[in-house]
């Protein structure tokens, strides 16, 4: 009914969305998974994107992702025949799958069940159960509605295969060790289910989000024209320039009738389009005032590296301060928690009009401040305990649990 | 039991309190804005969530237990203004940054950074907080600790300044001279002010504390207690200066008398002058200073030896006669250069009595000095007529010099008797004044109007006015003693004259 095929064509897009949702790892070196996707693309034909409700729900799939370093990643890529000793892994304990699904659509793991689908001729559903990029393979709403993580399927770089039958707390912890012992990644099959399971387990159309986000990033990529491309265009984006200059090339663009003078920024119409495309709202934008290390949690359990970033919102004045430990976890205004996770947090660079990150930025640099709610399932008391502040070793109440 | 206990003002410290003498003092203040803020308690926090259950005016201090970032000491922030706190203390590893200085500032929220433990440093804060008597005992009793060692009224002053920040402090005579300490403090807003009584038990001098801002009660309280403090050490330190300048002062006669006794030749042979400042041998111009023959008596020595050492320290003013000498000793020194000098440094001076003074010719040696100093004296004689702060040398004055040595007194008595048709006129002293003018002229009315600021048909009408009563002055063998008596009612008639200008006005 609502299938849709991803091409070879659509992996710039696919990277571009995967950068918007990976946060501080914002487009941190997985250029390479891109190129190797576009090749598998090439050879085995597009992957059937297809909406839960259109499988039987009785057809059996498992969550694909990537666990680890994308840098190792980067260094020793993936061969292409790690997902079929998933498959084979799985297929003794719950049968052959029927299709597969992305564990999270963010970062690598947006183009890794891509590639699994391709290779393994099986359509990929159009779900996933972060929305995001969560540090532990158990932060999904799969657990928050019960699934069973294990069995577990991983592979490493290495060959190394792995069937783990665990609890999920324990499983992330023993494919951790397992990851850094066999050359810094693993592929994992993981969450094995029937796709009737997904119903309130899975948070859907997750991969479309990511494609269309990616498009519109694309569209204002720095050298194209801004009308090209792109899902929604906003109703002053339909033709030349409406004070009869020429055509809109990227530089600044006057808004309104003749009378109306004022000048929209290209970050201004961009971070419109994403906000109609994600719901996202714009905490704020400004000077990068302050960017150094902070402080490691006493409760976190999590492998990162504390970032503190404090910025000039240049309209109302406010300081926004945000706390990253890989992830964005969570942004105060004027020392109030305005955002945190499970919510999506991302810096868009004014200057490059691409996503960025702590790693990337200096102090003096322009960002705007996006927050994109997550899926209702992770705003239940539940849902916070697993992915909210807390669960980052930050001693504060979510905005929504606050509130409540 | 007859003290009364004073009335106990608001208890409250301010947080500038705890900075300038309590706990917050070893703190590293990030934010230093708004420090009048009341305190009225101080919470620990060992959770973010703890400060909504502060109500206004408490101290929020930071438990390491806490967490660290900028981030939480951000968070910290937000909720204690809006709990009005009074201000955070944040442990120094807990990473405020100038960001976070800079919200502050915005939330006008004092922010401090201590770098021992927190909650020793909460439980002393409380402490403090609990007894802020105690805590402005410890200020005061560290600036009486000081005030003993110090001697001088400069000294005194000094600990003032430098033991309580943001208080300027001087000591100001009642009409506003400034003894010692900062002329700011006479000019400041908001001043405390107490009375100091001199030796005598009278208020002697104002000492005066000078604040930026409206202090606060307790603030100006503790202000108050530390300048009465200073009160005793100020009145011991006066009497000490006072009777040192009479000591010295003393010795100076004494060695003035030893000069002069000696045989003119002898003096360069053997000075037996030794005394700092003193010198026999040179270029001497002397000086010499007398007040209102009405007001000279011996207590007023200590006032004018000590007025004169506070402008010139450097020369010593010796009780001579029925006045005060001192001489300048230097190579090209001249009596004009001496007098101007001498007539800047009256004006400066804040004695008890009105000073004028007389002045030498410049001479050579101990002799030359005795001869200058005598020409002093009996200018000095002349100038006492002239009115307050009048200094002339004696080769201004010429002959006149002569008539200061006449006796006043007597001869005055004597002047009102022979002159008393004239001074019975209803403008009786109006002609005296004329008839002085005119002698001094050598008859010449047109100069003496000139003289008076008269038009000369005033001056020949009061001539005739005068004749009319009989005084001839065109007589020879009358004319110098009336001349003489003209001059010996001079200045009470002038005087006279500047009360009645004055009354009208009084």
């Amino acid at each position: 009914m609502s299938e849709r095929l991803i091409t070879a064509a659509d992996v710039p897009a696919l990277l571009a969305g995967a950068e918007f949702f990976s946060t501080s790892a914002a487009g941190e070196g997985i250029d390479f998974a891109g190129v190797w996707l576009g090749d598998i693309l090439d050879h085995t034909g597009p992957v059937r994107l297809v909406a839960a409700g259109d499988l039987d729900p009785g057809t059996a799939c498992a969550a694909i992702g990537a666990m680890g370093s994308t840098t190792a990643m980067a260094e020793l890529p993936p061969s292409g025949d790690e997902p079929a000793v998933l498959a084979r892994s799985l297929e003794g304990r719950c049968g052959p799958l029927g299709a597969v699904l992305p564990l999270n659509a963010a970062s690598v793991n947006a183009l890794f069940p891509v590639a699994a689908a391709a290779l393994l001729g099986l359509p990929l559903i159009d779900c996933d159960g972060m929305g995001r990029v969560f540090p532990l393979i158990h932060q999904t709403t799969f657990e928050l509605a019960g699934l069973s993580l294990a069995p577990m399927a991983a592979v490493s770089a290495g060959y190394d295969s792995l069937l783990l039958e665990t609890g999920s707390a324990r499983a992330e912890r023993l494919a951790r060790v397992v990851a850094q012992s066999a050359g810094g990644w693993l592929l994992c099959a993981l969450y094995p289910t029937r796709v009737g399971e997904l119903a309130g387990a899975a948070i859907p159309g997750s991969m479309s989000r990511v494609l269309e986000v990616g498009r519109v990033l694309l569209a204002h990529a720095p050298g194209r024209p801004a009308w090209t491309g792109g899902p929604a265009h906003p109703p002053w984006e339909s033709g030349p320039a409406p004070d009869g200059g020429p055509s809109w090339e990227g530089g600044p663009y006057r808004e309104g009738g003749p009378g109306a003078r004022r000048v929209v920024a290209p970050h201004e119409r961009l971070l419109a389009e994403l906000t109609a495309v994600t719901g996202a709202s714009v905490l704020g934008g400004g000077r990068l005032v302050e960017i150094g290390p902070s402080v490691r949690q006493a409760a976190a359990l999590f492998p990162g590296n504390p970032v503190g970033l404090a910025v000039h919102d240049h309209d109302s004045g406010r300081l926004i301060r945000i706390e990253a430990h890989n992830e964005l976890i969570l942004a105060l205004s004027d020392g109030s928690l305005a955002a945190a996770v499970p919510d999506l947090l991302c810096l868009l660079d004014r200057g490059t009009l691409r996503m960025t990150g702590p790693g990337r930025l200096t102090a003096g640099d322009l960002v705007d401040v996006l927050v994109v709610p997550a899926a209702p399932l992770w705003h239940t008391i539940p849902g916070l305990a697993l992915g909210g502040p807390g669960a980052f070793g930050f001693p504060l109440r979510h905005p929504k649990e606050a509130s409540r | 039991m007859s003290s009364v206990r004073a009335p106990r003002v608001a208890e409250q410290l301010t947080v500038d309190e705890l900075v300038r003498y309590g706990p917050l003092g070893r703190a590293q203040m990030l934010v230093g804005e708004d420090l009048g803020r009341r305190v009225s308690r101080v919470a620990l926090v060992s959770e973010l969530d703890q400060i909504r259950s502060h109500g206004p005016g408490t101290v929020v201090v930071l438990s390491a237990t806490l967490g660290h970032g900028a981030w939480m000491v951000e968070s910290a922030l937000r909720l204690a203004w809006e709990r009005s706190a009074s201000c955070l203390v944040s442990p120094a590893e807990a990473g405020p940054t100038s960001a976070t200085a800079q919200l502050a500032t915005r939330m006008r929220l004092p922010v401090f950074a201590v770098g021992e433990d927190p909650a020793a440093y909460a439980l002393e804060l409380a402490a403090v907080v609990a007894s802020p008597e105690a805590a402005r005992a410890r200020l005061a009793a560290r600036c009486a600790e000081l005030f003993t060692e110090r001697s001088s009224p400069r000294g005194i002053l000094g600990v003032i300044n430098a033991e309580v920040p943001g208080v300027t402090a001087a000591l100001l005579l009642p009409d506003g001279h400034l003894l010692a300490g900062q002329s700011a403090a006479a000019r400041a807003e908001h001043q405390v002010r107490v009375e100091v009584p001199g030796p005598d038990g009278r208020r002697w001098a104002d000492l005066v504390a000078g604040l930026a801002a409206p202090p606060a009660p307790t603030w100006a309280e503790s202000v108050r207690l530390i300048l009465r403090l200073a009160r005793a050490p100020l009145t011991t330190s006066v009497a000490r200066e006072r009777v040192s300048a009479v000591y010295g002062a003393e010795q100076a006669r004494a060695a003035l008398a030893a000069l002069f006794a000696r045989p003119g030749g002898a003096v360069e042979a053997e000075p037996g002058v030794d005394l700092p400042g003193w010198r026999l041998e040179g270029r001497h111009v002397a000086v010499f200073l007398r007040t209102d023959p009405a007001l000279e008596g011996a207590g007023l020595s200590p006032g004018v030896v000590s007025a004169w050492q506070e402008v010139l320290p450097e020369l010593p003013l010796a009780p001579w006669q029925d006045g005060w000498a001192s001489w300048w000793t230097e190579p090209e020194i001249e009596s004009g250069q001496v007098a101007a000098a001498l007539r800047r440094h009256l004006a400066r001076m804040r004695v008890p009595v009105p000073l004028s003074a007389g002045v030498g010719r410049a001479a050579e040696g101990g002799e030359g000095l005795r001869a200058s100093l005598e020409q002093a004296v009996l200018a000095a004689g002349a100038t006492v007529r002239l009115g307050h702060g009048e200094v002339r040398t004696f080769d201004e004055l010429g002959y006149r010099a002569l008539l200061g040595t006449l006796g006043q007194a007597e001869l005055a008595a004597a002047a009102r008797l022979v002159l008393a048709d004239l001074l019975a006129a209803p403008d009786g002293p109006v002609l005296v004044v004329t008839l002085a003018a005119v002698l001094d002229c050598g008859g010449s009315t047109g100069r003496a109007a000139a003289r008076l600021g008269l038009h000369r048909n005033t001056v020949l009408g009061r001539v005739e006015r005068i004749r009319a009563r009989g005084v001839d002055f065109d007589h020879p063998d009358q004319r110098l003693a009336l001349h003489l008596a003209c001059y010996a009612l001079l200045p009470e008639l002038q005087n006279g004259r500047q009360a009645a200008t004055q009354q009208p006005s009084q």
